[in-house]
């Protein structure tokens, strides 16, 4: 799409204004118009941004801030704020806000979304940005004590950033929070605690057992994934790394991510067998990851021998197997391909669709088992309904997707929403529920399950019939793959945790310019003190259980 | 109270039924799909020293020695900091390295995992499954992909 | 030692061993109770020795379909002699700001306030230390000690995690004490006496006897609703799951024992199982005619062991399916709930107590 002509075809479910028609509500603020593959942008000026993205939320409509991205040019610096709409997220706006090359100084944007919070320090942090009006700006994924921002251009890499114990705090010290509250506690959970599911630290004030104050503290995981895929070629490099995200069989699903980014990027298409293919292994994906999900939610709130996290963990375990027959891997696939996939079903298909056909048989039984473990059992649901209450209002503003947004009651899936794959060929339904709580998250994620598996029985159905000779998994793609020059595309899919976007830009090499992941582990523990603060910690235990983040993908 | 019996009701008939789903490895070998990817096997007589899969290695585990003649000399790999991506394989034109289903490798420090050409020649295939066999049937998937756009550099 | 002897289970065991010692006089009495009481907590580790390394593994494997210890020995027996070994060889590792002797008192409170409390239990077959006439008051007596070591464990830690959890352990055992004890009094209205021997004594007449099959007097048959009560309540007092709040090993990690590690961390696993085997001795003796069962009265010593087992593995089959209430839940269902409960179950006892002596 153009700036003139914006995709007839949309689905007109909100209504949606014209580029130009945006630029003229904007007004002054703009300085240059710009065009994303994906969007149109906007150039503002650099101290205008609360402006500019309160009158689009407000007047326009667009009220997911999905992401923030910070870059470095030769000549300044950017941030880009994507921004669509949870109604209908086809419709999206680009804002570019540049920054001084020497003192690189824009406004905040967290006055308007709370979700720029974490995004904004992690720009600050990693590019070198600084956000005027931002109430806390820290870094977030690397210590304190760290020197230099990593995707900066004048960053040494090779400099060893050592840091002597003796420079950062002592965690003995300081037991209280603030001196005139002597009655608060100050607990550090994690970032070894057997409820975190991995390096998070969580640094908590008690008031007796109730949490006055929780803090994410995030950063123990990272890798910095996207300097990893920036210096990886298109063609082959970069699609081993998403598994590495959502290291939590979601693998398919943040396979998918990239190869979506990328092939709108470079304008390749996808054959309709590789889409259904594709469709149905991202479906397997997201059964094993909502197993997974559920198992170790029953795991923090039943506690540490419940027989249903390794019921979980069972039929995982099938759902791996059938993986590992199409990919040859059981958590790391590396199964999607630009431009398709890298095999086709395995060979005598027969004997793999009867497994499937097996797994799906069987599957129903296994719910209603964890429905009759779970969801019925009285103390489960004393424990969890309208525990960890996140209004529909607030996930919308912290950027919340995924099972999380939609135990909200916000119904928001872009399977459905803003469909790729071959999604809007098949008969599905979106689960939503207006419980707002611990309980709705995790039946939200039963049911899911249910709807996944319907859709990959219709997947096989297709894939049985498809003719012989049509059996096309992988368009042509060149071996070296350059897009053209200063093009800049965010997609996003829908993965096991929400909505996993890419942002791509190509500077006509083989290697992206800028690569940003929009994690949406991320955003949802961002919303994690909304839902905690008041309530006990063993309810703090459990709304964590229920965002089930992996810290792979906040961390990257 | 209903809920509460019919949760303890079916961890009881799991606990009744007797059936295990876990393996008892080593005594059991486990199962593996024929894509599985495991550890590597190099064969020199195919291999044309293209240095194709070093390059399109993500996180160069490969490294490979030549001589001013372009002779190999020297072809190394590192299995343990290999992620198994498998796209080494992908690219060689020849089948020169091939990844088994062999996931069973142990060494006491990290250097013991550089195997050499001669080390990764002599990975044994797990339960005699050749892999260039049992994959036979997908070869066509990557091979003669892309007509006369493939640049060998 | 003024023990009504009964038929069931011969005399007490000092008295047993001192006639068969050579000598006499008070010499005899002091050997011979130390011999008994030897013999008694011996019996009691092995069963523990059973249960902690292999038998709870077994159990939850069954539970969730795995396979669990089978390497070493027939059945994987012998895993309870390499556990014990790499327990014992562990390193002991001392927190610092650990606040000693309180620190290395706790965990010694735990195992021996739960071999206390087995003083006075019947177990059949002769085998019972001491008979007082206040033998059920002992016994909870005895079994609340653990309460102190926890907060001893949980306060000298220095760990917040500990205090946290010691504090849970004093409030669970509070609030779940009392009804305990309540409904233990209900069975004592029918027998009207605290006396241990002559609680199982008065379950031993028939209830009923339809065609040939004769049940028993035990309390449970004569007032199912007490004996559900006393189950949760000594689930809650030897906390386990649901009500394994002191632990709870997914929120304040693992409570009061955060801390231990080594001998220390097998006193208090030692403690604990000894303490859900006492727990299931008094709902046994309370409730299930304690050693009583078909066959000679040689046997009771197997029946009083089958009935601890089964609680034991009652405990274990909570935990693989029963949800942990929060802390606030359960405190509020003892006080509100048990603790109402125990009352009227006190009333109903009486009425009961009232038709059955009219009858």
């Amino acid at each position: 799409m153009s700036l003139e002509d914006p995709e007839p075809d949309a689905p007109a479910r909100v209504e949606e204004r014209s580029p130009d028609e945006l630029a003229e509500l904007l007004g002054d603020d703009i300085i240059d118009r710009e065009q994303h593959l994906n969007a149109p942008g906007y150039v503002i000026r650099p101290d205008a941004v609360q402006d500019v993205l309160s009158t689009l939320r407000t007047d326009a409509g667009y009220d997911h801030l999905s992401c923030v991205t910070a870059q470095e040019y030769e000549d300044r610096y950017e941030s880009v704020y994507h921004l669509r709409k949870f109604d209908d997220p086809t419709q999206e706006v680009s804002v570019v806000v540049p920054a001084d090359r020497e003192s690189p100084v824009s406004e905040s944007a967290e006055p308007v979304f709370r979700t720029a919070d974490w995004h904004e320090r992690e720009a600050y942090d990693l590019v070198g940005i600084e956000y005027d009006d931002h109430p806390d700006l820290r870094r977030i994924l690397l210590p304190e004590t760290w020197q230099g921002h990593p995707l900066a251009k004048d960053y040494d890499q090779d400099r060893p950033q050592v840091v002597p114990l003796r420079e950062n705090a002592n965690p003995l010290q300081e037991d209280t929070r603030s001196e005139q509250d002597a009655d608060t506690m100050f607990l550090n959970i994690g970032p070894h605690h057997p409820a975190t599911h991995g390096v998070l630290h969580l640094k908590t004030t008690l008031d007796g057992e109730q949490v006055a104050d929780v803090e994410s503290d995030i950063g123990y995981l990272h890798r910095c994934e996207e300097q990893m895929c920036q210096n990886g070629t298109y063609r082959h490099q970069i699609m081993p790394y998403p598994d590495r995200w959502d290291y939590i069989s979601a693998g398919m699903l943040n396979e998918w991510s990239y190869a979506r980014a990328a092939e709108d990027l470079a304008d390749i298409d996808v054959p309709e067998y590789a889409q259904v293919i594709r469709t149905m292994c991202a479906e397997m994906s997201r059964i094993a990851a909502h197993l997974l999900a559920v198992g170790t939610f029953a795991l923090d709130v039943y506690g540490d021998f419940t027989a249903i996290f390794m019921y979980a963990i069972r039929d995982r375990e099938k759902m791996q197997n059938l993986l590992e027959d199409i990919s040859g891997q059981r958590l790391m696939f590396n199964y999607f391909r630009l431009g398709g996939v890298v095999w086709d079903l395995p060979e005598p298909r027969e004997e793999f669709f009867e497994k499937v056909r097996d797994f799906l048989e069987e599957f129903p039984t296994a719910l209603e088992e964890y429905h009759d473990l779970i969801s019925s059992n009285e103390i489960l649901q004393m424990r969890t309904v309208d525990t960890g209450v996140l209004p529909p209002e607030v996930a919308k503003n912290y950027g919340a997707t995924g099972p999380v947004a939609r135990g909200s009651g916000v119904d928001y899936d872009l399977r459905r929403d803003d469909p790729y794959g071959y999604y809007d060929e098949l008969d599905w339904d979106v689960v939503t529920d207006d419980g707002c709580d611990n309980y709705s998250r995790l039946f939200v994620r039963l049911r899911e399950m249910e709807e996944s598996a319907k859709i990959i029985e219709q997947c096989v159905d297709l894939l049985e019939g498809w003719p012989e000779d049509d059996r096309t998994i992988q368009s042509n793609v060149p071996r070296t793959l350059k897009p053209d020059d200063d093009t800049e595309i965010y997609r996003a899919v829908e993965a096991a945790k929400g909505e996993l976007g890419i942002y791509i830009r190509s500077d006509g090499t083989d290697t992206p310019a800028r690569f940003r992941i929009r994690s949406p582990c991320f955003s949802n523990l961002q919303t994690l003190p909304e839902m905690a603060e008041g309530e006990y910690v063993p309810d703090l235990v459990a709304a964590l259980g229920s965002l089930d983040i992996v810290l792979g993908e906040v961390d990257r | 109270m209903i809920g509460l019996l019919k949760g303890m009701a079916t961890t009881m008939k799991h606990a009744l039924d007797g059936t295990t789903f876990t393996v008892e490895y080593p005594d059991v070998a486990p199962e593996v799909s024929p894509r599985f990817r495991g550890v590597h096997k190099f064969s020199q007589e195919r291999c044309i020293w293209c240095r194709q899969c070093e390059n399109v290695c993500p996180n160069d585990t490969i490294q490979i020695v030549q001589d001013d003649q372009r002779n190999g000399e020297q072809y190394n790999l590192h299995v343990g900091q290999c992620i198994y991506c498998r796209l080494c394989e992908e690219v060689c034109p020849v089948d020169a390295i091939l990844l088994t289903q062999n996931f069973e490798f142990t060494a006491d420090t990290r250097d013991e995992f550089v195997y050499n050409k001669e080390q990764l020649k002599n990975v044994p295939w797990y339960k005699g499954i050749d892999p260039l066999n049992s994959r036979e049937p997908d070869r066509g998937a990557w091979i003669g992909e892309g007509d006369g756009e493939i640049d060998y550099q | 030692m003024a023990g009504g002897v009964t038929p069931l289970q011969g005399g007490m065991l000092p008295d047993t061993i001192a006639g068969l010692l050579p000598f006499g006089g008070l010499a005899a009495d002091v050997v011979a109770s130390l011999l008994g009481a030897f013999l008694i907590a011996n019996f009691l580790l092995i069963n523990t020795a059973f249960a902690g390394p292999w038998a709870k593994r077994k159990i939850t494997a069954a539970f969730t379909d795995r396979i669990a210890v089978n390497r070493i020995g027939p059945f994987g027996l012998f895993v309870i002699v390499a556990d014990a070994v790499r327990l014992l060889s562990k390193e002991l590792i001392i927190p610092e700001g650990a606040d000693r002797p309180a620190w290395d008192l706790g965990p010694l409170l735990i195992p021996f306030s739960a071999l206390l409390g087995f003083a006075v239990i019947p177990m059949g077959s002769g085998l019972q230390l001491a008979d007082p006439e206040t033998g059920l008051a002992f016994a909870f007596a005895a079994s609340s000690i653990a309460s102190l070591g926890l907060i001893m464990m949980g306060y000298a830690s220095n760990n917040k995690y500990s205090l946290l959890g010691g504090l849970r352990a004093v409030a669970s055992n509070i609030a779940y004490e009392i009804p305990l004890i309540v409904t233990g009094i209900s069975v004592v209205l029918f027998t009207g006496t605290l006396q241990m021997s002559a609680i199982v004594e008065a379950q031993r007449t028939a209830l009923v006897s339809v065609a040939g099959v004769t049940i028993p007097q035990w309390f449970a048959f004569v007032n199912p609703f007490a004996f559900a009560l006393f189950v949760v309540a000594n689930v809650a007092e030897v906390g386990r799951n649901p009500f394994d709040i002191p632990e709870a090993p997914t929120e304040i990690v693992a409570g009061y024992q955060t801390e231990y590690s080594s001998v220390y961390f097998v006193l208090i696993y030692l403690g604990e199982f000894i303490h859900i085997f006492l727990g299931g001795a008094i709902a046994a003796t309370l409730f299930l005619g304690g050693p009583a069962g078909p066959g000679p009265a040689a046997l009771g010593i197997v029946w009083f062991t089958a009935k601890i087992w089964a609680f034991f593995l009652l405990t274990q089959w909570l935990r693989s399916a029963v949800p942990r209430l929060r802390v606030d839940q359960f405190i509020e269902i003892g006080w509100k709930g048990m603790l109402v409960l125990s009352f009227a179950n006190l009333v109903l006892t009486a009425v009961i107590v009232g038709v059955i002596t009219t009858l």
